[in-house]
């Protein structure tokens, strides 16, 4: 259980020339923007003091345009800085930003949560044929070996509704889906391996709360789990106060979480917290034929109801 | 009207989240009408079914409960219109997700009760705490509540072996 996809497979490429043809489009289109005056900022990834790293800038001037990359360790979910989580990025102005397909779901969900309109920003889509695990060696060239749990079963590869788009997709190899694979193995469990299995992942979680910082839909400017009085979830990292903790994150996102999987990336004690979104999805799609998608949807499916909604479960 | 007291082995503690304009009356009407049920049963009123959080469900199972009942006035009949409608989506969410880490949800019922419907109050009331009674204390969050830290146990092997390298 851990964000490294397993080699399970024969280990195959995934072609880099992609990434180069993409960071091209993405330097030329953002000095276009800059430099027109049409956009005050476009948000991006520029390349990380490390090899093989990438980070997130907020590039003001076509020069520093230049500096603009895409490519494997680009992995990042920039629609946070959208945010009333960054306040001071949307102070700028105008913005574009670079957005691969999975970000751009989040994207649609802000705008569906009325946090940014559509026409406020300019969407530069990138065409992804994936990114970097959390544990991949960066200095080797990607391939399925280290390539990112979510991107294995992406089904977002091209972005649509964007207003330009970089890249184009390379033929890429059929992989086996792992996080699939791993929520039917929990869902066939017994209630009580269900419990073992949770209880020991959440024993791990220090509640760095890294996962909360890092998603686009955790922008509540005071966090439920933050208040002491009174206190709902106990804020430190015992197993009851975790195990809440997870229980709370999991419902507020439901219905709502885009599947970037941030959370599971950024969290340090590698904690599936993706099957956790992925379960709650699954769950909306079958009551309600709720999914996240590309789309602004006005309203979430715990945000509205239908009269003659499911109700077998009440008595 | 006394029922014959009866002792068990094991008495459920139940927590009844409901709301003031149904159920509670619902519940109040089964007690003026002096209709018996178990004492087991500790009421806890909200303006609206729509008020009530799911942490408040798992704070309740968090402090002791065996089980919880959740109930609010039926389809159409909410005070402020629309409040059970919300809550039911809510609930129907959280149930997949509690079932997803493992709790048993036959401890977690959800029903509608109306302000006239003292019968019914006594029924869902009896039902739940004989069912809890006879699956038996909960104990998995009074477990996690009483353990201090860290189990310690790395799950990865990756992280298993960084910890040992560590001088
Ligand atoms: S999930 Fe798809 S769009 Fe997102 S990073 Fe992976 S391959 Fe790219
Ligand atoms: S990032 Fe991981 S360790 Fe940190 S609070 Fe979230 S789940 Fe816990
Ligand atoms: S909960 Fe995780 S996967 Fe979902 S939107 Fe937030 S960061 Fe992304």
């Amino acid at each position: 259980m851990t964000n490294t996809a397993s080699s399970i497979e024969q280990s195959v490429l995934i072609a880099p020339a992609v990434y180069e043809a993409a960071t091209a489009t993405i330097r030329a289109e953002a000095a276009r923007l800059l430099s027109e005056g049409s956009v005050a900022a476009v948000i991006g990834y520029v390349p990380g003091r490390r090899a093989g790293t990438a980070m997130p800038a907020v590039v003001t001037d076509a020069e520093a345009a230049q500096q603009l990359v895409f490519s494997p360790a680009c992995v990042n979910n920039l629609t946070l800085f959208l945010t009333k989580a960054k306040k001071e990025v949307r102070k700028k102005g105008r913005l574009a930003i670079v957005a691969k397909g999975c970000d751009l779901k989040a994207l649609a969900g802000l705008i569906g949560e009325s946090q940014l309109k559509r026409e406020e920003i300019v969407v530069i889509g990138v065409v992804c044929a994936g990114v970097y695990g959390a544990a991949a060696d960066r200095r080797a060239p990607l391939s399925s070996a280290s390539l990112a749990r979510k991107c294995r079963e992406c089904s977002v590869h091209v972005p649509e509704g964007v207003d330009l788009l970089a890249g184009t997709l390379p033929e890429l190899p059929r992989l086996d889906p792992l996080e699939a694979a791993e929520l039917a193995r929990l869902e066939a469990m017994t209630p009580a391996e269900r419990w073992a299995f949770w209880k020991e992942q959440f024993s791990r979680c220090v509640r760095c709360l890294a996962c909360r910082q890092v998603c686009p839909f955790c922008y509540c400017e005071q966090c439920l789990c933050d208040r002491n009085r009174p206190q709902a979830v106990e804020s430190t990292p015992r197993p009851a106060g975790n195990t809440a903790w997870h229980i709370v994150r999991a419902m507020h996102l439901a219905g709502r979480c885009a599947g970037c999987a941030e959370c599971e990336r950024v969290c340090p004690m590698d904690i599936p917290l993706n099957l956790l979104n992925r379960k709650m999805a699954k769950e909306l799609k079958a009551l309600y034929g709720h999914e996240a998608g590309l789309e602004p949807k006005e309203k979430g499916p715990l945000a509205e109801y239908r009269e003659d909604d499911d109700q077998s479960f009440i008595k | 009207m006394h029922a014959e007291k009866v002792n068990h082995d094991f008495e459920p503690k139940i927590i009844a989240f409901v709301c003031t304009w149904c159920t509670y009356a619902g519940a109040d009407l089964a007690g003026t009408s002096r209709m018996q049920y178990p004492a087991n049963v500790r009421v806890v009123k909200f303006p609206c079914t729509g008020r009530i959080d799911p942490v408040f469900i798992l704070r309740a199972f968090q402090k002791g409960a065996d089980g919880v009942l959740v109930s609010g006035c039926h389809p159409g009949d909410c005070h402020y219109m629309a409040g059970n409608f919300h809550a039911r989506r809510r609930f129907a969410a959280f149930r997949g997700l509690l079932d997803f880490v493992g709790v048993d949800l036959q401890r977690l019922q959800f029903s509608w009760v109306s302000a006239a419907e003292g019968g019914k109050w006594v029924e869902v009331v009896t039902d739940l705490t004989e069912r809890v009674r006879q699956l038996g204390p909960m104990r998995e969050f009074k477990e996690l509540e009483q353990e201090e830290c860290w189990s310690g146990a790395l799950a990865a092997a990756d992280l298993q072996e960084a910890y040992e390298a560590i001088p």
